[in-house]
């Protein structure tokens, strides 16, 4: 499926994982962490979903060449 | 737990882990009633956990080694490329697809799941469901076979399984739900093979394809939940060594049971180890009840 609009969103969304991944990692963000502290298993996810939404971008951008 | 106890637990976890009969389960229910004094739920049983959970998920790669290289290759090629151009770069975003909503749910679910449903009364009731499960998912499975049998007639276990796909033909929603699937595994006494083996089934897959896609699926989700958990591992008074013996003897019960799945799913089916889990799971109940 080619579309950009879905791609840009998969952008997006990839950017927001990598800035809550480093909030995690940074342990700012505590959102559904059941201590507080340094979350290095929700950064390591988050860098895992940024990662697999740039490979969606790059599976549904429409290339112009 | 002394160093036997350890080696038990170390065969019955790589032997069970790819079984579908579920490891956790087993875990919980076969101390329990061996009343041996070591709680899964205790935070010094991490560790050991950590180690077995690595132990099977180098036994798995081992197995699948050739595959693996292939199939890692083919995910640099098909993320770089943006498209998907042969069977291995479509079973890699298979498997990237299935393992994120595990991911997901293990991170923020599996420990408050684990310590709601810890006893070993909620380990054999769900050992019960399991074994329901398993029935089920070959009651849907004979259905869709007859269904095909008024095309072509087939009468034994290879023949039967010809009409059905191979891992790599899934389609990617039915990925995604298997891999979500994985999650109802944070409940002892169900079965993460079973749950992704009947998954693979409803979604039409072959036995044995079913079997690998399974043992794929698990792969990275063991050995990433092994690999987060590995600081633990330096914490005080972890007894490393013995722990490593416990992982090396998973990680050969693992292997084993792998090979032997592989073949037996050729033509096999869920249902003995359905009704297993139903036999095991009463007589669990049954025995803590009485208290035996």
């Amino acid at each position: 499926m080619k579309s950009n609009p879905v791609a840009y969103g998969l952008l997006v969304i990839g950017l927001l994982c990598v800035v809550a991944a480093v909030l995690y990692a940074l342990g700012v963000l505590q959102f559904l962490a059941s201590t507080s502290g340094v979350h290095y298993k929700h950064a390591i996810l988050f860098a895992v979903l940024a990662v697999a939404c740039f490979i969606g971008f790059n599976f549904t951008r429409v290339r112009t060449v | 737990m002394t160093f036997l106890q350890a080696l038990f637990m170390g065969l019955l976890q790589g032997a069970s882990e790819l079984f579908p009969v579920s490891s956790l389960g087993h875990a919980v229910l076969v101390p329990s009633l061996l009343r041996w004094s070591f709680k899964q739920s205790d935070p010094s049983f991490v560790p050991f956990l950590v180690l077995l959970h690595l132990g099977t998920a180098t036994a798995l790669l081992v197995l699948y080694r050739d595959q693996w290289v292939v199939i890692i290759r083919g995910f640099f090629t098909a993320a770089f490329a943006g498209q998907i151009r042969t069977d291995p770069e479509r079973l890699a975003m298979l498997l990237l697809v299935g393992t994120i909503p595990a991911a997901i749910l293990g991170v923020f679910l599996e420990s408050r799941i684990k310590s709601l449903f810890a006893s070993p009364y909620e380990a054999a009731a769900f050992l019960i469901v399991n074994g329901v499960l398993m029935l089920g998912f070959e009651v849907i499975r004979r259905r869709r076979e007859r269904r095909a049998k008024a095309d072509a007639a087939a009468d034994t276990g290879a023949e039967r399984e010809e009409g059905f796909a191979s891992a790599e033909r899934i389609s990617f929603p039915a990925a995604a739900v298997v891999g979500a699937c994985q999650a109802l595994a944070f409940l002892p006494g169900i079965s993460r093979s079973g749950v992704t083996i009947g998954g693979g089934l409803l979604a039409g897959l072959r036995h044995e394809e079913a079997a690998r896609f399974s043992f794929l699926l698990a792969t990275p989700t063991i050995l990433g939940a092994g690999l987060l958990e590995v600081p633990q591992l330096f914490s005080g008074g972890v007894p490393v060594g013995e722990y490593i013996v416990s992982a090396v003897l998973a990680g050969l019960a693992a292997y084993a049971s792998a090979r032997f799945l592989l073949r037996y799913f050729r033509s096999g089916r869920l249902d003995p180890y359905g009704w297993y889990c139903i036999a095991a799971g009463v007589a669990s109940l049954a025995l803590l009840a009485l208290n035996l």
